[in-house]
């Protein structure tokens, strides 16, 4: 075991693979000597060279077209953009070109690409960089989309990433990024689609991912002291999607939360909570509570960032709304 | 000259088996037998054909939503296609992405695109790609006038030359960004310029004529194979039909089109191989006859094959995952 | 054929009426057209004819207020198998509150039926899937069992209590660390009596008022005596709409004294010919005025005013049960003979039950009289969807300066509450003047 950050865990996942394979290459913007806008690919461009750390120009629809182009012609890249939000750029590439090509090619073209986007609020960033945008992606069908929560699984899901032959969408939560984890000794690829349960209960089964599975073990702790007892399920992997997990907790607490760092309106907690009332309704002892942002843009003042963002009271009390 | 008569017949075959290609598909469409709907590339076909005479199979190239003469040119399959315009399973994308999104990764075809703009970057990438792996492949760009406003362009040109990559943006310049003409979407008339800004060899050249465009992409292929980067060639053409057929092109005058049909690069072309004494009548027609097979033979096969099975919409999205079918 | 008799929609705003009266018991057979029950609604009573003939085979609903369109009996042939009909919904019936005999038996009834379980608005048991499933599993029926989820809702757990127990005890709503608390403090929560959950904090506050009122002395609670007594349904109609009234409507009273001394000698010229009361006399006034100030004779709807070229009065009859406000149809343009028989028709028709609900609904603006009581001044109440109501006092003889003399004349008050949203203060004075006007010169009536 070792400490390591959230950060240095997708930077031993990527090094790993490129020690590996010289097919992996990583561009975006600041990626090379810089060490990236969050220091992620630090050390990267020493030890790997020029030709396969390239910074790009400021130009997220190239940044993703490119790695489209190369992805498709045997290269295996790992983008940055240096927040999720700029992804709107990039939008063509990923969602009409690279989702789409196997399918539409019938077959003929393989996309193998990694998109790193870092999301979420909580650094007083504003309405522009702050976003939480996983909704976007996990619509689109022909993307993967992973959101890990710590160190460890950072690392193994960044080898499962790169070694996927589709292209994956990795969503980094900024405000864990030099947050420190415990980490094995050795990391192995973590497969997708497999959630991790961080904490075993009867009463109610939180479902989360990302800087949320924090706010929820907290929130669990807050709730055994009441003598609720809450599941915490950590899905890691949006898309593939262990619905197995959560069907089995929910089958056994017979309540949902489901708690995102996402706009509510129209976000991806509300396709968990959906699928959840769909398919397991008749062991719901009372409606899936949703918590999410507020319907707004993510303000810059703190205060008013902390307030519309969720948080672990929020958790706290949307349980306790169903007891 | 430098061009063999087995080049020159094979580039008359080449832009033959386009034009016929297209015109039975305007047929088919016309009867409502190709569903959807079809850019067809009649009028244009010299340049598919003059720039991927100069490229190997594992050359790659990027296509448009007009971009069955590009896939014919760089040796596609007609039967794969025309099965894949009736929607069939045996077309080149089992009926799942019919006329604007044929694609062969083997012969470097990187998809034609409906998506105005998305090739620059995807060419772009996959020279990049070339250039990463040490190998001499070169990425040829096709694309309209209309989507040189969009970034993409930008982002790719300025991207290649940055990175000295080896792409060869090939301009169909038709004067038409759909209904609208070059002078009302942009203040150039030659988009060759716009190499300038990105320090690119650049220059603007007839693209009605088979030969003129050939030795250009060959130049342009040669520096970029030996690392001396991308270029940007702009040729000036004309589609003989619609935006898409069924769009009777109404905004564009008679006497325009009237004079671009007197430019037609296929009689152009015949006339040069007559009078130069290259072909002989003779030889012309019968390759007239053989393509005339081959399309035949392709529609044979189109309408042999059978549609895909209903549960192949799920299949083939993703490299393991097979999504859920509807339980009905 | 058998048919389901259903509780009748007998005026355009009812919504529910209660069965005061079975006039044919069960098997009883019964003529097309023979009265069947009698319905209180909209403060009157009606009585529902039979639809078909045949035998009345099944009172759904004995008493009590059942929603419009709901079945309450079946009429069918003697023999004939009406247990499809029967089988179709539970009707949504909520017992006569005349019925429910002492209020700790109603109590009792209500917790045994689970109140929270089968609520008033259409029978529909609101159970959590995960109950309904637990309660098949376990052949619990969950109309016994009592909801204690968030809004009433039975959870799993509420069927397993419901079966492991004596079959419908109430679960307490506690949380699960109030609960931990309470074994703890050896409390058992349900002598605790809540609007909502349980908390940690109300066990504790239990515990401390508990020892406290240990050593108190026992306080002497022999004499005094507390009964409830349920509205009867016009009461309840009353208080809702009075209710409604205050919150719909920004209401303001104005108050104008007048000399009645010319509708005095009006009385008296008239007596012979016809006996008008002020009453009368009033609402003729009124509604000449009203029609020159539309906006006391208008309604409001959303953001339009619904304006009128006649005016309907309402006059207001108290009964031993209630109030009722029957309505002088088109007094704006009927003689004062007319509105006289009308008005005393109407209160007759109040006194002895016999207004159809037309005669009861459709007034722009109402009259209410307290003058018999000696009343000086009142803030009436305005009658929705009306905008204002005038309040009639009673005419006292006072002193008065008459050209430096002082001297004895009747006045009376008049108190008009009037829709602030609809009528401004000086409209509303303006109003009043007018009324004064015209009591006081009643010659200008003939203009």
């Amino acid at each position: 075991m070792r400490k390591m950050t959230y950060g240095e865990g997708i930077r031993e996942g990527m090094r790993s693979k490129m020690l590996e394979d010289p097919n992996v290459v990583l561009l975006g913007e600041d990626v090379g000597p810089y060490g990236g806008t969050f220091g992620v690919t630090k050390g990267l461009w020493e030890q790997f060279g020029e030709e396969r750390v390239r910074d790009t120009p400021i130009s997220e629809g190239i940044i993703v077209g490119a790695s489209v182009g190369a992805a498709a012609t045997g290269l295996r890249p790992v983008a940055e953009l240096m927040f999720i939000d700029f992804l709107t750029f990039g939008m063509d590439g990923l969602v009409n070109q690279a989702a789409k090509m196997r399918y539409m090619f019938g077959g003929k073209i393989s996309v193998p690409l990694v998109l790193r986007l870092p999301a979420g609020g909580g650094i007083s960033a504003g309405a522009q960089h702050s976003g939480s945008l996983e909704a976007w992606v996990t619509h689109v069908p022909g993307l993967k989309v992973v959101y890990p929560s710590n160190a460890q699984d950072a690392w193994g899901m960044m080898l499962t990433a790169i070694e996927d032959d589709n292209p994956v969408v990795y969503i980094e939560s900024k405000i864990l990024y030099s947050k420190k984890y415990e980490v094995d000794d050795t990391v192995a690829a973590i497969p997708f689609g497999v959630a991790s349960v961080k904490r075993e209960g009867s009463d109610v089964s939180i479902i989360t991912y990302g800087k949320q599975v924090e706010d929820a073990l907290t929130a669990a702790k807050v709730l055994a002291e009441e003598g609720i007892e809450a599941e915490v399920i950590d899905l890691r992997s949006l898309y593939p999607l262990d619905k197995e997990t959560i069907f089995t907790s929910v089958a056994k607490t017979h309540r949902a939360l489901v708690v995102t760092e996402e706009v509510k309106r129209g976000g991806f907690g509300g396709e968990l909570s959906a699928m959840i009332s769909e398919l397991c309704f008749d062991e719901l002892d009372a409606p899936v509570v949703r918590i999410g942002a507020l319907n707004t843009p993510v303000p810059y003042s703190p205060a008013l960032e902390a307030y519309v963002l969720p948080n672990t009271e929020d958790i706290i009390q949307g349980i306790k709304s169903m007891f | 000259m430098r061009i063999t008569k087995e080049l020159l017949s094979g580039m008359y075959r080449k832009m033959l088996s386009i034009r016929k290609f297209e015109k039975t598909a305007s047929t088919f469409f016309a009867e409502g037998k190709i569903p959807g709907f079809v850019h067809l590339y009649i009028g244009e076909e010299a340049i598919a054909v003059g720039a991927c005479a100069n490229l190997r199979d594992d050359d790659y190239i990027t296509s448009t939503h007009r971009g069955h003469g590009h896939i014919v040119a760089k040796g596609g399959n007609l039967k794969y296609m025309m099965a894949e315009l009736f929607g069939k399973e045996t077309g080149y994308c089992k009926g799942k992405g019919g006329s604007m999104h044929i694609a062969d990764a083997e012969l470097g075809i990187l998809g034609a695109n409906g998506i105005v703009g998305a090739g620059h970057l995807i060419a772009t990438g996959a020279a990049w790609s070339a250039s990463y792996r040490g190998s001499d492949q070169v990425s040829v760009c096709f694309f309209g006038d209309a989507s040189t406003n969009q970034s993409t362009f930008h982002e790719a040109m300025n991207l290649a030359s940055l990175w000295k990559l080896p792409v060869i943006f090939v301009c169909e310049n038709n004067l038409y960004g759909i209904s609208v003409s070059q002078a009302r979407h942009q203040t150039i008339k030659d988009i060759a310029k716009r190499g300038e800004g990105y320090c690119m060899p650049s220059l603007t050249a007839d693209g009605n004529d088979v030969i003129t465009v050939y030795e250009h992409v060959q130049e342009a292929v040669q520096r970029a194979r030996n690392g001396e980067g991308p270029t940007l060639l702009e040729f000036k053409t004309y589609r003989q039909h619609g935006h898409f057929e069924g769009d009777p092109g109404a905004y564009r005058p008679k006497e325009e089109v009237e004079a671009w049909l007197q430019k037609d690069p296929i009689p152009r072309f015949e006339k040069y191989l007559m009078e130069n004494k290259l072909m002989t009548a003779d030889e012309l027609k019968q390759i007239g006859t053989e393509v005339d097979g081959e399309i035949q033979e392709a529609l044979d096969f189109a309408f042999a094959s059978g549609y895909p099975a209903l549960e192949a919409s799920v299949q083939g999205i993703y490299s393991d995952i097979v999504e859920e079918a509807r339980s009905r | 054929m058998a048919e389901l008799i259903v509780m009748p929609k007998l005026g355009l705003t009812m919504t529910e009426g209660t069965i005061s009266n079975w006039r044919k018991a069960e098997g009883d057979t019964v003529a097309q057209g023979e009265i069947l029950f009698d319905v209180e609604t909209d403060k009157i009573s009606n009585e529902v004819e039979a639809k078909l003939s045949g035998v009345l085979r099944k009172i759904i609903v004995e008493e009590g207020t059942v929603d419009i369109f709901r079945p309450v009996a079946v009429i069918g042939d003697a023999n004939e198998d009406i247990s499809a009909l029967l089988g179709g919904g539970v009707p949504a019936v909520v017992p006569a509150p005349e019925q429910a005999g002492t209020p700790a038996e109603a109590g009792a009834a209500a917790a045994a039926a689970g109140e929270a379980a089968v609520p008033a608005d259409g029978g529909r048991i609101i159970a959590s899937p995960y109950a309904k499933k637990t309660a098949a599993l376990l052949s619990v029926d969950l109309r016994q069992v009592r909801g204690s989820g968030p809004q009433g809702r039975i959870t799993a757990g509420d069927v397993r209590d419901a079966e492991g127990g004596s079959g419908a005890v109430a679960k307490v709503k506690i949380s699960p660390a109030a609960a931990i608390e309470a074994a703890a403090l050896g409390i058992d929560p349900s002598g605790l009596h809540k609007e909502g959950r349980i908390m940690k904090e109300d066990i504790r506050s239990f515990a401390a008022a508990s020892s406290k009122t240990a050593v108190q002395p026992a306080v002497q609670a022999a004499v005094q005596e507390i009964t409830r007594v349920p509205m009867n349904s016009m009461r309840r109609i009353i208080a809702k709409r009075m209710l409604e009234s205050q919150a719909v409507s920004p209401a303001v009273t104005y108050n104008m004294r007048l000399d009645t001394t010319a509708l005095g000698v009006l009385r008296q010229q008239l007596k012979d010919t016809l006996k008008v009361t002020y009453t009368d006399l009033l609402v003729s006034i009124a509604a000449k005025a009203l029609l020159e100030f539309p906006l006391l004779n208008c309604s409001i709807e959303g953001t339009e005013f619904v304006m009128r070229n006649y005016a309907n009065i309402g006059v207001a009859v108290g009964l031993e049960e209630g109030l009722i406000v029957p309505v002088v149809k088109n007094a704006s343009h009927k003689g004062l003979a007319e509105i006289s028989q009308e008005v005393k028709r109407l209160a007759a028709g109040a006194r002895n039950n016999s207004l159809t609900s037309e005669e009861l609904t459709g007034g722009t603006f109402t009259i209410t009289n307290l003058g018999m009581y000696g009343m000086e001044s009142f803030s009436p109440i305005i009658n929705q969807p009306e905008v204002a109501i005038l309040g009639v006092n009673a005419i006292v003889d006072t002193p008065v300066a008459v050209n430096g003399e002082i001297v004895i004349r009747p006045l009376m008050n008049l108190s008009l509450t009037a829709d602030h949203r609809a009528v401004d203060g000086a409209v509303a004075a303006q109003f009043m003047q007018k009324i004064k006007a015209y009591a006081e010169k009643p010659a200008l009536l003939l203009l």
